[in-house]
């Protein structure tokens, strides 16, 4: 899933500084499920900024509303009316979700309340880990399942650095090589004959280094 | 037990958030007795686990001076983590009120003997001493 976490509360306090009806909205898509800007996290931010406005002697009208998603048309909708009823709309969606309102809602003046992470997986309660980069050229089914696009601090396609030591990444200490982890698994499963393989120079253009990415399955357009 | 002085309720106003074991005594009888002040307002749940952190913040923006929240010991917990888990959401608000420039001693987390009166007229004589060296955050 999409991880993101709140932008410091001074941040969206700057943001809003001239702002004196506003909703906040969230979204039960990846970002309540990382507990970033689902329904709790919505009551959260709109008492703190409730909060901090009136400590500064500029109280603020602030509603709460949670969308299913708002990376969808559909759910969006709404909005386009409704929203115009504020000054600004704070987004507690991912990047995705604020730039879907900015597309769909010309009229309304819309405001990110996070900041969009990584795509991870959730490692226990309130821990999450990158696991992949969306790169767009997958090379999973040579590396075990484990993603060095993603895992290796350089990104690298043929084995681990000279830094890499006792299984652990030069950059620190608590950050398991990939590599080393990619040998290992290859080599208990009598797959180290991948390794033998030499991964080409990686193009980076299916990554989003060509461009603003669209995925189009014609058999489901309208 | 020594009782509150009468000039507690000018301090301003605290909320306790606890549960249906922290306070197994009316809070009408220990305000009655004088060993609460009128200005503590007392929140009851079925467990601080239920606790959410918009409801610790909702209280200072309704005007609180300060807010508490008096869970069980960890290892007397009905629901085994459930103050454990307050005291984590305390934690969080204590964050949000330093990003807000509030202090965060503000806001509390007391763990109590399940049923005793004595550690929660403690703690609210702490919070009521914390507010006085602190100020008054309200104006608001």
């Amino acid at each position: 899933m999409i991880i993101a976490e709140q932008k410091p509360l001074d941040e969206i306090l700057e943001m809003i500084s001239g702002v004196e009806r506003l909703l906040v909205l969230g979204c039960r898509g990846c970002v309540a499920v990382c507990s970033a800007g689902g329904d709790k996290e919505v009551g959260a931010l709109a008492s703190a900024l409730r909060l901090g406005r009136k400590k500064a002697g500029k109280p603020i009208e602030i509603d709460e509303d949670t969308y299913v998603r708002q990376c969808d048309p559909e759910y969006l909708e709404p909005l386009e009316e409704d929203g115009k009823r504020y000054d600004a709309v704070l987004s507690m969606a991912c990047g995705v979700g604020v730039n879907f309102i900015a597309d769909r809602c010309p009229g309304i003046n819309v405001l990110p309340a996070l900041n969009t992470t990584f795509y991870g997986a959730n490692l226990s309660s309130g821990e999450w880990a990158e696991m992949c980069a969306g790169c767009g050229a997958c090379v999973l089914h040579l590396t075990g399942g484990l993603c060095p696009v993603a895992r290796c601090a350089k990104s690298l396609s043929n084995g681990p650095c000279g830094g890499s030591v006792g299984g652990r990444c030069e950059i620190n200490k608590d950050v398991p090589c990939i590599w080393h982890q990619i040998c290992e698994k290859l080599t208990s499963r009598k797959q180290h004959q991948l390794l033998r393989e030499i991964v080409p120079i990686r193009d980076w253009r299916p990554s989003g280094h060509g461009g603003p990415r669209r995925r189009i399955r014609e058999d489901l357009l309208p | 037990m020594s009782r509150l002085k009468n000039n507690s309720c000018q301090v301003g106003k605290i909320v306790v958030f606890c549960c249906n074991y922290t306070t197994s005594v009316s809070t009408d009888t220990l305000r009655e007795a004088g060993l609460i002040p009128e200005n503590l307002d007392v929140k009851k749940l079925p467990c601080t686990g239920r606790i959410e952190v918009s409801a610790l913040l909702d209280a200072f923006e309704q005007g609180a001076e300060a807010v508490f929240v008096a869970g069980c010991r960890s290892d007397e917990c009905h629901n085994l983590s459930g103050s454990r888990r307050a005291e984590k959401r305390v934690g969080y608000t204590k964050r949000l009120l330093e990003e807000l420039d509030i202090d965060p001693d503000r806001v509390e987390m007391f763990f109590v003997h399940r049923g005793e009166t004595q550690p929660i007229v403690d703690a609210v004589r702490e919070m009521t001493t914390r507010i006085a060296k602190l100020g008054q955050l309200h104006s608001i």
